[in-house]
Order: C-alpha cells, then sequence, then structure tokens
C-alpha cells in the first residue's frame, strides 16, 4: 500500500469521525433543547467552536502526511487549504441550519399535541363550531354567515336541553311517574323539536345547502342523511320494535305510517332528482360553442331561479318529519309516545357518542426525526 | 305516464273539449278569464286535478305521491303567479259570495272531487294521517 492510498484511508477515517461526532452532538442538543429551550443555541455554538478546533487540528495532521500526494504541484496545496477552510464554514452553516430546523420542528410538535388535545375536548362537548369554521362559517369567500353561525349556537343549546329531557324520560320511566307527569314530559320534547324544525327553517333560508348537507351534525348522524336530516321511515323502522307491546290497531296503524312515510320520502326524492335533473340541463353548454358564452349569464340567472327550489324541499322534508312525529303521538298512548322519544332521543346520542369516539380512534403517529 | 296538459287537451276524464276552447288550445298563453274558465271546467270534470307553475319541480312530487296511491292526477300548467292568483280568484268566487277577499292560493295546488285541497303541505299531513285514501275515494278517483 503507498503512502497516497494510506492518506486517503485516514482522510476517511476523518471523515467518519467528524459525522459521529456531530451525531452525538445532536443528540445532546435534542436533549438540551427539551429541558432548556433558551441557552441551548449559546451551547450550540460553543460545542460547534471546540469541535472546529478539533476537526482543524486533526486535519492540520493530515495534511503534512498527504504532502506526499499534493508534491506534485506545489500551488494547488494553498488552494487546497482554501478549499478544506472554506468546506469547514460550509459544514459549520449546514449544520447549524439543520439545528434551527430540528428546534422549529420540536416547538410545532408541542403545539400540534396542544391543538389534538383542544380539538378532542371540544367534541367531547358535543359542539362543532370549531370544526366548522373552515367549511361553513367562514366561506370560500372568507367571510362569516351569521346566520349559520347562530344556528350553530343555539344548536349547541338545543342538544344540551336535549340531553336533559332525555334523562328526565329515563327517570320518570323507571321511577313511578304518573301519567300526568309523563304526558308533560311528552309535550315538551315535542315542543323542543319543533323548536329545532324552526331553527332549521331560518337557517335554510340564510344557506340552504349547509342545511341539506346536514352539516351541524355529528359524521355517524350524516351518514343517514336525507335531505337535510333523518330519514322518517327509517328511524320508525329502528324505534317501533322497542313500543312493544302494542295492540293490534296500533300494530297496523304504525305499519301504515311507515308506509305512508316511505311513499312520501320516495316521492320528495324523485322530484329531487327531477330538479337535479333541470339544474344540470340548465347550466350545462358547449364550452366552444359561441352562443355558449352569449347565453352564459342568461343561464346563470335561470339557474339561481331553480335553486331557490331547494329551500321548499328542505322544507317538505322537515314538514314530514313534524307530521310523522305528530301521528305517532296520536297513535301511541301517554306511557308508550314517553317510551318512543326516550328511544329516539337516546338513539341520536348513540350516534353522536359513536362519532365521538371513532374522531379520537387512535392513529399512528408522524415519525419524528 | 300522465302527461302534463296545458290547458284543453283531452284526457281519459274529461269529454272531448268543445270547439271555442280546443281553438285557443295551444301552449302559448291565452286570455286570462278563458284559461280561468277552463281551470274551472277541469276541476269540475276530473276527480283529481294538479295546479302548478310550469316546470316546478313539487308539482312532479305531488304527481309522484298521487300517482303512488293509484291515480291519475290531471295536470294544470300556469306561467307565473299572477295567472295562478287570478285563477284562484276565479274559484273561489266560483263557490262564495261575489266581492269575498282573493283567496291566497299555494302552488302547487291540489283540488280532490271538485274542490281544493291545498298545496304539498295539506296534502302530506292529509296522506301521512291516513285521511287520502278515503278522499280519494269518495271523489271517485280510486278503481277499488
Amino acid at each position: 500500500m503507498n503512502i497516497e492510498s494510506i492518506t486517503m484511508v485516514e482522510l476517511r477515517r476523518m471523515g467518519m469521525y467528524d459525522a459521529n461526532h456531530q451525531i452525538g452532538m445532536w443528540a445532546d442538543c435534542l436533549k438540551a433543547e427539551s429541558s432548556q429551550n433558551t441557552s441551548s443555541s449559546a451551547i450550540l455554538e460553543e460545542q460547534d467552536g471546540g469541535m472546529e478546533n478539533l476537526s482543524e487540528d486533526a486535519r492540520l495532521g493530515i495534511v503534512g502526511p498527504s504532502k506526499p500526494y499534493e508534491q506534485e504541484e506545489s500551488k494547488p496545496s494553498d488552494k487546497v487549504i482554501r478549499r478544506l477552510a472554506q468546506n469547514r464554514e460550509a459544514a459549520k452553516k449546514s449544520r447549524l441550519r439543520k439545528k434551527a430546523y430540528i428546534q422549529q420542528l420540536e416547538l410545532s410538535r408541542i403545539k400540534l399535541v396542544q391543538l389534538e388535545q383542544e380539538v378532542d375536548k371540544v367534541r367531547h362537548q358535543g359542539v362543532y363550531i370549531g370544526e366548522h369554521i373552515d367549511n361553513s362559517i367562514i366561506g370560500y369567500s372568507g367571510s362569516i354567515n351569521p346566520g349559520i353561525a347562530a344556528f350553530e349556537l343555539e344548536y349547541g343549546h338545543w342538544i344540551e336541553e336535549q340531553n336533559r329531557q332525555i334523562c328526565e324520560l329515563r327517570a320518570a320511566l323507571q321511577g313511578s311517574a304518573s301519567d300526568i307527569e309523563l304526558g308533560i314530559l311528552v309535550e315538551n320534547v315535542m315542543k323542543h323539536y319543533d323548536d329545532l324544525f324552526r331553527m332549521k327553517s331560518i337557517a335554510a333560508k340564510s344557506d340552504v345547502f349547509y342545511i341539506v348537507s346536514g352539516l351541524w351534525k355529528a359524521s355517524a348522524e350524516r351518514f343517514f342523511l336525507w335531505i337535510g336530516g333523518f330519514r322518517p321511515s327509517g328511524l320508525l323502522k329502528v324505534l317501533s320494535p322497542q313500543l312493544n307491546p302494542l295492540t293490534e290497531q296500533q300494530l297496523m296503524a304504525v305499519y301504515n305510517l311507515q308506509q305512508s312515510s316511505q311513499q312520501a320520502e320516495d316521492a320528495l326524492s324523485q322530484g329531487l332528482d327531477k330538479l337535479q335533473q333541470t339544474l344540470s340541463e340548465t347550466i350545462a353548454a358547449d364550452p366552444l360553442s359561441a352562443s355558449g358564452m352569449t347565453n352564459y349569464m342568461g343561464q346563470m340567472g335561470q339557474a339561481m331561479g331553480k335553486l331557490e327550489a331547494l329551500v321548499s324541499f328542505v322544507d317538505q322534508a322537515d314538514h314530514l318529519r313534524q307530521e310523522t312525529l305528530q301521528q305517532m303521538y296520536q297513535i301511541l298512548k301517554t306511557r308508550q309516545a314517553a317510551r318512543g322519544l326516550l328511544a329516539l332521543g337516546d338513539y341520536l346520542q348513540r350516534l353522536r357518542a359513536l362519532s365521538s369516539l371513532w374522531a379520537a380512534r387512535p392513529r399512528e403517529r408522524i415519525q419524528d426525526y | 305516464m300522465q302527461k302534463t296538459l296545458p290547458y284543453t287537451q283531452e284526457n281519459p276524464w274529461a269529454p272531448p273539449p268543445s270547439p271555442a276552447a280546443g281553438a285557443t288550445g295551444s301552449p302559448v298563453t291565452p286570455a286570462a278569464d278563458v284559461k280561468a274558465g277552463m281551470l274551472s271546467k277541469a276541476v269540475a270534470e276530473n276527480p283529481v286535478v294538479v295546479l302548478g307553475l310550469r316546470g316546478c319541480c313539487m308539482v312532479h312530487v305531488v304527481r309522484r305521491l298521487l300517482q303512488g296511491q293509484g291515480v291519475n292526477p290531471t295536470v294544470c300548467e300556469v306561467g307565473d303567479d299572477a295567472e295562478a292568483a287570478a285563477l284562484a280568484g276565479e274559484i273561489a268566487g266560483d263557490g262564495g259570495k261575489e266581492g269575498g277577499a282573493q283567496q291566497e292560493i299555494q302552488l302547487p295546488a291540489v283540488f280532490i272531487g271538485g274542490s281544493l285541497v291545498g298545496g304539498l303541505d295539506r296534502l302530506m299531513a292529509v296522506h301521512i294521517s291516513g285521511e287520502l285514501v278515503p278522499i280519494l275515494r269518495d271523489a271517485g278517483a280510486l278503481w277499488l
């Protein structure tokens, strides 16, 4: 082995020593940062300065044996020294940048954890204002829709009152409340649902797409969405088994109600399909034709008129929900109605709880550097 | 499938239209009083009549709902709300006294057995409460 290869080996070994030492340095810096954010940069400088001295000495040590390699060109030795100095500077700057970057990542990670905790906390309270800031209250234009903001606030209160009423119903049914007491509770719950439909009707005038898409609802509730709410026939199917025992007449009546609701839902769905069809026909045009461009505003105007009909659909769907609820109230005796409303409220609570659990489920965290 | 009819056309329920009515039977808007008369005629001669704005999707909903009950409704279309209001006044004037307040008619409007039942709201309510089928049967709209 000649002198040249020995020199290269030494150079390489020197490089490795550098790298290892640097990694050890970073590890120390991270520990320093997590314990003490303030003076870490000072520590870094110091250590780095020490490191630099070390490498300089080592490198000076190496320049000696490498001289025979360099002797063929005596002038380039100055160039080499300058090049090595530049390399040192560049490497130092790179290390500093890397440290600053890691420091920032660490701070961001802490912030992210805090935000996640906040979001989970708010979710558990069943109020979704924070979540919806992006897609509803602040629309694409960046301005806040006050009608919808008001609705979401009211809905939060509505849910609180709903939960309280459910507890009251449960206690009354498990205890020995009289039919009169149950009757009052039932009436309160019915009025409470009327309040919700009233709120929805006002909000629909503010932003019908928000209502149609059920954006205020929990995710599992939204899974069952039909024109801004639940299908009355669907809820009947789920909950009527819990109403037993029912008389023959009542069973017939409930079954007929389910059928009627289904028919009404189908009629509304078909009407909505027709609206979709006419809307797309109104809006669509050949982008390359001249007439397509001249008709543009006319088409938009027509389409705007068609969209007004969407508000009617939301109103009719909610009207159907109210009518179905009222009819059940007619069919059932007081105690049965109380059990029915408890079953309905409990079922919706479970769907909301499921949504929260799903949102908070553990997921793979992004690996740290 | 029931086609929507502008004012004149013959339909299975009514006798063939008179020549005068036939002359003005085009989809282009004829005179208001002639139309009013034709609406009264349609309502008198058909057990189920739906009055609605042209191109309205709610008319579709009403029609589907009635067809689901086994009924083939006669659909009459108007061009705009003003025409509908004129017709409503005429219908109300027929039954009631002269000088009575003009009824605010909500479109689409459903007439069963010659009298006004109401809008889609009312139709839904009557359907859910189970009263729709008896009303239809009494008007002779159902085959059963």
